[in-house]
């Protein structure tokens, strides 16, 4: 017995005391889940767990408050921590019952719903370690810390910050609703503080746009902000206002979907070839470097060397065609088509094989396909011509900037731009030249 | 890197592991890797020229290359010595030039330059951020990264 | 590699490496692969023949096969190498003796080298990965023209 106690204090002696700091509990957290991740919330601040629902609904509330409830007499509100957080959240019915946490913070009691209520977790303080950037779901200005229990990571929520009544104001029991609305706006941009309407708002666009990104990587720059405000405003008029956050993939794509330029994974139609002949700058060289970052499966870049063979039959034409997506391009060179719903342009530059339709040779060799990711070093010769559609809008705004950057550095003067319909070139030196879907520039001198 | 250039070295790398070493070979999932890469412990480097610049380089940490090196010598290897560094060499040789076969074959025009063999911990090799396809094999002796960067003489 | 063929079979068959005399028929190795140079070597001398000369690079090569001459009779030449290559070495041993025979060693990918060897003179060729059957049946070819 005494053998076994001094080895056991003998070997916490080695492993530096570490043991003893684990050991100390002087945290207790109500640990539960959202969206399959683990939280934590300090106990002091859990008045008690309630399965609940019914609630009532609150008009013109922000889309996190469900509504309000009468607990023992006392009305409180209660928050979707999963809506607020922007993380998919089952739909239940009204009556159904949800996990509840109900948190005291000052003197204010709110019911706060969760997926799954856990257990009651004791740790060390001393094992709280501070958030680190890769939690970005939820704004890191919210959480305490991440601690490690039995293998299970805890992100442990600031909630006084989370809910914290704004200054001194008094909560009377009808303000509640009114002053959550009040609060929410900490997360997301700042604004101005009196206008609680107009920064719920805010959030919500914040919200959806870190929301395209996460499901599409859709990031929201200066090269696409413009589409973005029309088109959250439309989406504001369609949905219910709390109706208005993107919960899932195909929420998502929906709200992308007119985003898109024509003819996205197809040949371009005669007409789009016309308008775009039409309104592109002669080019005056014999050789002509095209750069297609972000060229799918290839049916762009086919258009335009036929659209270039037809302007330009004496030219040498070389598009350098590249994309990331290894079995969207690899595929690419070897393309065989039906002939039905293929323009006479591009049926001018086939050829027709035991399998259907295919490019001929000299269509075919004016397009280097790559397996290439823009964001890497771009080996390109000076370029013509840039066709890049609805492709800077898919990068990291960082990424936009590099590949802007890029497009200045790797085009000689006159090089046209051509971007998705709703992107824009925001760099000065670009002039813009109008036209029917197309979003079309020329590097001025 | 241009598509029609994955393939023929993908099938090259399986075709001779499997044919050199008897064993099961997989391959993994395909990706792209910039900058300067941390490298395993072994590498041997070919050279290509002709229509394009670049290089393959066949990357495994020392065990494995030990192993590999014993399997095709048909003995047990206890050391990274001159026949087994020989050994790794003429594997990485003997895949390239089969994959620039298959290339001419197509209509490309490639050169190999002969194989270079580097070992060594913590190496890092530099190559002003080119650009690089990685086809990892996993040959029962262990793992091979495939790290293969071409571009085309502009 | 061990294969049956390392173990003497129950019909006694002349190993391949003896010449109608009865006496090993004497090879010289010019490879500057260590790993293929041994190969080489190892499948050779499993046969029967006798491998009287390596060398590492095509000049070496040259050397050693006037050194060795009329004492050899197979040379197996790679054909990318330092100092002299492959078909330089085997230019300027058909100078120094027209009835030499050599065979060429080379990697996939090297045909237009392998047709320029056999116009200069090479007797045959292998293509590596070698392997036993390959490389036997190819020497075997070239002693009994």
């Amino acid at each position: 017995m005494s053998t076994q106690t001094a080895e056991k204090n003998s070997l916490e002696q080695l492993s530096n005391g570490k043991k003893d700091k684990a050991d100390k509990i002087d945290f207790k957290m109500v640990s539960f889940s959202l969206a399959g991740k683990e939280y934590g919330i300090d106990i002091m601040n859990v008045k008690e767990i309630a399965k609940a629902g019914n609630f009532t609904y609150v008009p013109n509330a922000a889309p996190f408050v469900r509504g309000v409830y009468n607990l023992r007499g006392d009305i409180i509100s209660i928050i979707d921590l999963r809506t607020m957080f922007h993380l998919p959240a089952e739909r239940k019915s009204d009556d159904a019952l949800e996990s509840l946490l109900i948190l005291k913070i000052g003197e204010q009691a709110f019911g706060v719903i969760v997926d799954n209520i856990d257990k009651v977790i004791g740790v060390s303080k001393e094992g709280i370690q501070p958030p680190h950037p890769i939690f970005g779901d939820i704004n890191i200005k919210y959480i305490k810390g991440i601690i490690e229990n039995q293998n299970k990571l805890y992100i442990i929520l600031n909630v006084e910050k989370l809910f914290a009544p704004k200054e001194e104001e008094k909560p009377g029991r009808t303000d509640l609703v009114k002053e959550a609305s009040v609060k929410m706006p900490k997360i997301g941009l700042g604004g101005p503080a009196d206008d609680a309407l107009e920064r719920s708002m805010d959030v919500n666009a914040d919200f959806i746009k870190e929301t395209l990104f996460s499901f599409r990587n859709f990031a929201v720059s200066k090269v696409n902000i413009n589409w973005f405000n029309r088109r959250y405003n439309e989406w504001k008029a369609q949905r219910k206002p709390t109706d208005l956050q993107l919960r899932e993939l195909a929420e998502a794509d929906a709200f992308l979907e007119p985003f898109y330029s024509p003819f996205t994974g197809a040949l371009w139609s005669a007409e789009y070839m016309s308008a775009l002949g039409g309104i592109m700058p002669a080019i005056a060289t014999k050789s002509i470097n095209v750069w297609n970052p972000g060229c799918g499966k290839g049916y762009e870049s086919y258009s335009l060397a036929v659209l270039l063979k037809k302007m330009y039959p004496e030219a040498r034409a070389k598009i350098w065609a590249n994309d990331s997506d290894l079995l969207a391009i690899s595929m690419a060179p070897n393309m065989v088509f039906g002939a039905e719903g293929i323009s006479q342009d591009h049926l001018d530059f086939m050829i027709k094989n035991r399998n259907g339709f295919v490019f001929n040779q000299a269509i075919r060799d004016s397009i280097y396909f790559e397996f290439h990711d823009v964001i890497n070093n771009n080996p390109i010769p000076p370029a013509d011509l840039i066709l890049c559609r609805d492709t800077l809008s898919f990068l990291s705004a960082g990424n936009q900037t590099k590949l802007l950057t890029d497009f200045n550095e790797k085009s000689r003067q006159g090089c046209i731009l051509i971007l998705g319909k709703n992107e824009v070139m925001p760099l000065d030196n670009w002039r813009r030249i109008e036209g029917p879907s197309l979003s079309l520039y020329v590097k001025a001198d | 890197m241009r598509v029609e250039y994955i393939n023929p070295f993908v099938e090259s790398a399986f075709n001779v592991m499997k044919e050199v070493l008897q064993g099961d070979i997989k391959r993994g999932e395909l990706y792209l890797k910039a900058t300067s890469m941390p490298v395993m412990g072994v590498a041997a480097i070919v050279g290509l020229a002709g229509d394009v610049e670049g290089r393959v380089l066949f990357d495994m940490e020392k065990v494995t290359a030990l192993r590999i090196a014993s399997a095709m010598n048909g003995e047990e290897l206890k050391s990274l010595d001159d026949l087994a560094k020989a050994t790794i060499t003429e594997l990485a040789n003997m895949i390239t030039a089969q994959a620039v076969t298959k290339l001419h074959e197509l209509g490309f025009r490639f050169d190999l330059t002969p194989p270079a063999i580097f070992t060594g911990d913590n190496m890092e090799i530099s190559n002003q951020n080119v650009e690089a396809l990685i086809v990892p094999m996993e040959t029962g002796h262990g793992k091979v990264e495939i790290n293969v960067a071409i571009r085309e003489r502009a | 590699m061990k294969t049956k063929e390392d173990f003497p079979s129950i019909n006694e068959r002349k190993p391949e490496g003896l010449s109608p005399e009865g006496t090993p028929f004497r090879v010289l190795i010019v490879d500057d692969s260590m790993f293929v140079a041994k190969q080489i070597a190892q499948i050779l001398g499993s046969e029967g023949y006798d491998v009287v000369g390596q060398a590492a690079d095509g000049l070496q090569g040259l050397e050693r096969y006037k050194e060795l001459y009329p004492n050899v009779d197979l040379v197996t030449m790679d054909i990318t190498m330092p100092n002299m290559d492959g078909i330089t070495a085997l230019q300027k041993i058909i100078e120094f003796d027209k009835n030499a025979k050599v065979i060429m060693i080379s990697a996939l990918g090297k045909q237009d080298l392998v047709k320029q060897a056999l116009l200069t003179g090479a007797k045959n060729y292998i293509v590596k990965p070698l392997d036993r059957k390959k490389v036997l049946e190819r020497i075997s070819q070239v002693l009994k023209k």
